[in-house]
């Protein structure tokens, strides 16, 4: 009750990120006045990533006192000139170096799911933030499938809560899952998404408003939404969260030095077998350079994190770093992600308001009348043009039928799943012959789906499908597609089926960590940065206090 | 019969979905005749569904960033740095093809590729049985030129009539090339690599945002009117179309 009345007054505690942040300029501050470490003053962590992970562990740890250094690939972003509120111009958001992929159903990369720079991937992520369900932690003994987590629900809730607060997210009280509230109140509805919640109103499936991490009201120096739509390319106004808004000033302004364009090129090891440090090369020179580190942790996300793994070689580990057991790289993960729009009378133009609107997680579970284990999510999404074409060219048109659905754009919503793709070995980054301008080798990613795979994905999309229908749809239009990252990295109970241990610390290198999607073992049917978040600030709390140090839970 | 802001009656309420190829006999769109002219601003072909709105009446509420980098989209034309001279003609011929592109005003689409392939910054992925994408366009366009003259006689895709350009295109849509520089490609994978590029140009172009009646760019402004009462901003403006309301309604059976 009083958490109600206290929608969106209730702050976070032990981070002041919201109200660092300068009201008439975009910039992160404290670019300028920044600490900067030396290479060879042996900081206490090295952090590769500014994105979900990294962002949010150098946060908590510099807050503790220890001195952070993140190495980060991509650009320190000045939103005010480097992000536009444009499609196609917002293409240096995204991970953009080459990088292959195979296998019998190739996962397209890119703006669909790489990010790089200050910020990572959430830059130009939707906003969706729901929590993991307890299932998702033990699919294994529940269903049979996939694996267990070597931690439960339990172990993340209260990290839920906090980033939660942090980022902030806002949507009606969750009835999925651990059922539970959130700090601030649902966006209104656009006409585009109503359409189609009424449409699910008619097939009985439950939807709910959010969850988004997008501020609805004023929190600290963050504006409200503008309701311009334009949440893939970068949130120009600052209301939708990532770490760039929600975590970087605070680590900044607790002496975290942010070292961008500097691309990680090694994870060096010394006579011990321990950690020394990030070799690293700076964007435009050749000579390499070395971040001495007491620890190390990894955040480059489920590509980055097992490429610079299998890239750093040594005598002790031959085939790459934490890979004698040949785990690195394996049970990479996406969810399936088919899109369907449906044509309506009245303009909706659904290019207005936040692309995540309303989300349903009534399939989330095992129905064993399905006839597969695990589920789906459903979600309201609004491409923009660029998007739409790719959807519109998806159902076979080009040419004249295409502008003509094209030209018919404003009459459309869209409404997609996201599917619960169970985790196998086979599907794996590896390091492939090609190489970047650095010289290092690129990762290919191979990814083929399972029986069970392809089994969720036809029975979702039928049920999308319905729902158009029941919403009284009078064309539709399909895309099949993939979305989102996790695994590569896990952490698991033994070095036989896994990179980590519970405590997200290596089994082979006693003070080397890995603090990004990579470590986990499921996906669930949620979009994962709420969860990437949430595990790296439980990392952070347990090496603050030594328990992810002291091997308890080997 | 709607009306619109003006509260004139307009020619035809958009409600119903009969000019959709899918809804259509052998998936045929409408001969263009029934769309109206441009009046305002510039569209592709000066054809489309807003005949009153220019999405460039707004640039002046845009914020610097985004105004220079759409701004930019317009004076592209004539421009190669990436294609040699004789892929041109090829290139445009696609481009013209793939997006139903009979006339001027044209989107400068192979300008807008080009420039994108010259840069080098790619889409951050590459297929395993695919080369680079900047190769699969030269092989593809060297393909689409071996077909025009193995299956028409003629000496490049640029030099057959539009028919026999349709059809080219449609087999390469259709993943039906084989031979020659195709078999150095994923046929189905280069018309994916290749349209992505296409679409993403034309689609990026503000004519082609007033054909399709989209908003455009909106920082600092946003928008207001998410609906249901309206989904109009003050600036826009609601469909149209240049069917006679009368023949229309017998050609429904009304």
């Amino acid at each position: 009750m009083i958490r109600k009345l206290l929608k969106g007054a209730v702050g976070p505690k032990d981070n002041d990120s919201r109200f660092l942040l300068d009201v008439h300029r975009r910039d992160l501050p404290g670019e300028d006045t920044m600490c900067r470490y030396d290479d060879s003053d042996e900081v206490d962590i090295c952090i590769v990533g500014a994105g979900a992970g990294g962002s949010v562990l150098a946060q908590r740890l510099a807050r503790a006192g220890w001195r952070v250094v993140i190495i980060e690939a991509g650009p320190f972003w000045h939103p005010d000139e480097d992000w536009v509120s444009d499609e196609a111009g917002s293409h240096d958001l995204y991970w953009t170096q080459k990088r292959i992929i195979g296998g019998a159903d190739p996962i397209e990369m890119g703006k669909n799911n790489s990010g790089r720079g200050v910020g990572g991937s959430m830059v130009h992520y939707a906003g969706y933030c729901p929590r993991f369900h307890p299932s998702d932690f033990r699919t294994r003994t529940v269903d049979g499938v996939g694996a267990d987590w070597p931690i439960d629900y339990e172990q993340v809730r209260p990290h839920y809560q906090n980033v939660e607060r942090e980022l902030p997210v806002a949507g009606q009280d969750w009835p999925w899952g651990f059922p539970h509230t959130y700090p601030f109140s649902p966006h209104p509805v656009s006409e585009a998404a109503s359409v189609l919640w009424r449409g699910a109103i008619a097939q009985g499936i439950k939807m709910r408003v959010g969850p988004v991490g997008i501020v609805n009201g004023t929190f600290g120096n963050r504006p409200h939404c503008i309701y311009r739509g334009f949440c893939l390319q970068g949130c120009k106004v600052h209301a939708k969260a990532s770490p760039y808004v929600t975590h970087l000033p605070d680590a900044l302004a607790h002496q975290v030095e942010i070292r961008a364009a500097c691309m990680a090129a090694r994870v060096e090891i010394d006579e011990a077998g321990r950690a020394a440090g990030v070799t690293y090369i700076r964007e435009g020179e050749h000579a390499e350079r070395m971040q001495r580190a007491r620890f190390v942790a990894v955040a480059g996300y489920s590509i980055e994190t097992p490429r610079l793994l299998l890239n750093s070689t040594s005598q002790r580990f031959p085939a790459g770093l934490c890979n004698n057991e040949d785990q690195v790289g394996r049970y990479a993960m996406v969810q399936g992600a088919t899109q369907s729009a449906g044509r309506f009378g009245a303009e909706l133009r659904m290019y207005k308001a936040p692309p995540p609107e309303v989300s349903s997680e009534d399939f989330y579970e095992t129905d064993p009348s399905r006839g597969f284990a695990r589920g789906f999510s459903i979600q309201t999404v609004s491409p923009q043009p660029i998007g739409w074409a790719e959807h519109v060219l998806a159902d076979g048109h080009w040419g004249r039928g295409l502008r003509e659905y094209m030209r018919d754009y404003n009459h459309w919503t869209t409404v997609g799943v996201l599917n619960e793709l169970l985790p196998h070995p086979d599907n794996r980054v590896t390091l492939a012959e090609e190489t970047d301008p650095y010289g290092l080798p690129v990762a290919r990613f191979d990814y083929t789906l399972g029986d069970n795979d392809k089994a969720n994905m036809a029975y979702s999309a039928v049920v999308i499908k319905d729902l158009l229908h029941a919403a009284g749809a009078q064309d539709i239009l399909t895309i099949q597609r993939f979305a989102h990252l996790v695994g590569g990295a896990r952490m698991g109970t033994s070095p036989d089926n896994s990179v980590i241990d519970a405590s997200q610390r290596a089994w082979a290198v006693p003070n080397l960590f890995v603090a990004d999607g990579s470590v986990c073992p499921t996906q669930g049917s949620a979009n994962p940065a709420l969860t990437i978040m949430a595990l790296a600030s439980r990392l952070a709390e347990r090496m603050i206090s030594g328990a992810a140090m002291s091997g308890a839970d080997r | 019969m709607a009306t619109d802001r003006t509260g004139t009656p307009a020619a035809r309420d958009l409600s119903r979905p009969h000019h959709l190829p899918n809804l259509r006999p052998g998936k045929e769109p409408p001969d263009k005749s029934w769309l109206p002219r441009q009046r305002k601003g510039t569209t592709p072909q000066m054809i489309g569904r807003y005949p009153d709105f220019d999405v460039l009446d707004s640039a002046g509420t845009w914020d610097e960033a985004t105004s220079q980098v759409v701004m930019a989209r317009l004076h592209l034309a004539g421009q190669f740095a990436f294609f040699a001279a004789d892929e041109q003609a090829t290139l445009r011929a696609f481009c013209d093809v793939t997006m139903a592109q009979d006339g001027e005003p044209r989107v400068p689409v192979a300008e807008m590729i080009d420039a994108k392939l010259a840069t080098g910054k790619m889409d951050g992925y590459q297929y395993a049985d695919m080369p680079d994408d900047r190769d699969t366009w030269h092989l593809v366009l060297a393909g689409l030129d071996e077909v025009a003259g193995s299956r028409y006689g003629r000496p490049g895709f640029a030099a057959c009539d539009p028919q026999a350009r349709e059809a080219i295109v449609g087999s390469l849509a259709d993943a039906q090339l084989a031979g020659g520089s195709w078999e150095q490609v994923n046929v189905k994978r280069a018309w994916s690599v290749c349209m992505r590029m296409v679409l993403a140009a034309f689609y990026a172009h503000p004519w082609a945002w007033n054909e399709i009646g989209f908003g455009g760019p909106a920082y600092p402004r946003g928008y207001m009117r998410l609906g249901p009462l309206s989904t109009l901003e003050p600036f826009e403006t609601r469909g149209a179309t240049s069917e006679d309301p009368v023949r229309v309604a017998a050609e429904l059976g009304e």
